[in-house]
């Protein structure tokens, strides 16, 4: 069992997940982990782009896109980057690609999946989890 | 196009079932078990489903 750090520590622990998906894994010497997390959740994400997935905006017209938003801010930098870049542009064109609905669903899906990853990096820092 | 469907699908179920196997088992064996069921019932239950709109459909 590994030693266990303070309460304020293991959230500081959290929060690296959000610059890079396995990130605070890594921090917690969990290096097999945090390289599948890495290739698991990227995997995601580029496949939601490829998909014509959109990266929702906070302030979308529709409230389900607005949730969507929620889920994939869980991407951290991924997020905010993809979207200073102009991947996965929420316009007439990508709403009407066949493909938009499995795209999008990646992306939250991804997004969704990094907030669990900075839970289990909690957990672990902790020591609810080995 | 069913292709792309079934495809896109299939690597969804893919990625899920093996970030769960990852994120709640350590032994390989463990994981190799617990991502073949995941994605044994996701491709299952989602293809189910998509029968289910088509016979239930207009």
């Amino acid at each position: 069992m590994r030693p266990t750090f303070p309460r304020w520590k293991a959230y500081a622990l959290a929060l690296p997940t959000l610059l890079l998906p396995g990130l605070s894994h890594l921090c917690l010497g969990r290096r097999g982990r945090a390289a599948a997390f890495f290739l698991i959740v990227s995997a995601t994400y580029a496949a939601g782009l490829h998909l014509s997935g959109a990266l929702f905006p906070f302030d979308a017209p529709n409230w389900l896109y607005r949730l969507g938003a929620v889920g994939q801010s869980g991407l951290g930098l991924l997020y905010v980057g993809g979207r200073a870049l102009g991947l996965g542009k929420l316009g007439p064109e990508a709403v009407t690609d066949v493909m938009f609905g499995y795209g999008s669903t990646f992306l939250v899906t991804a997004g969704l999946m990094n907030m669990l990853l900075m839970m289990d990096a909690f957990d672990i820092a902790v020591g609810r989890k080995e | 196009m069913l292709r792309d469907h079934f495809l896109s699908l299939l690597a969804y179920s893919v990625l899920v079932a093996l970030f769960f196997a990852v994120l709640y088992h350590r032994e390989p064996r463990a994981m190799v078990r617990s991502a073949a069921k995941t994605l044994g019932w996701m491709v299952l239950g989602s293809l189910l489903f998509a029968f289910l709109m088509f016979w239930t459909g207009p």
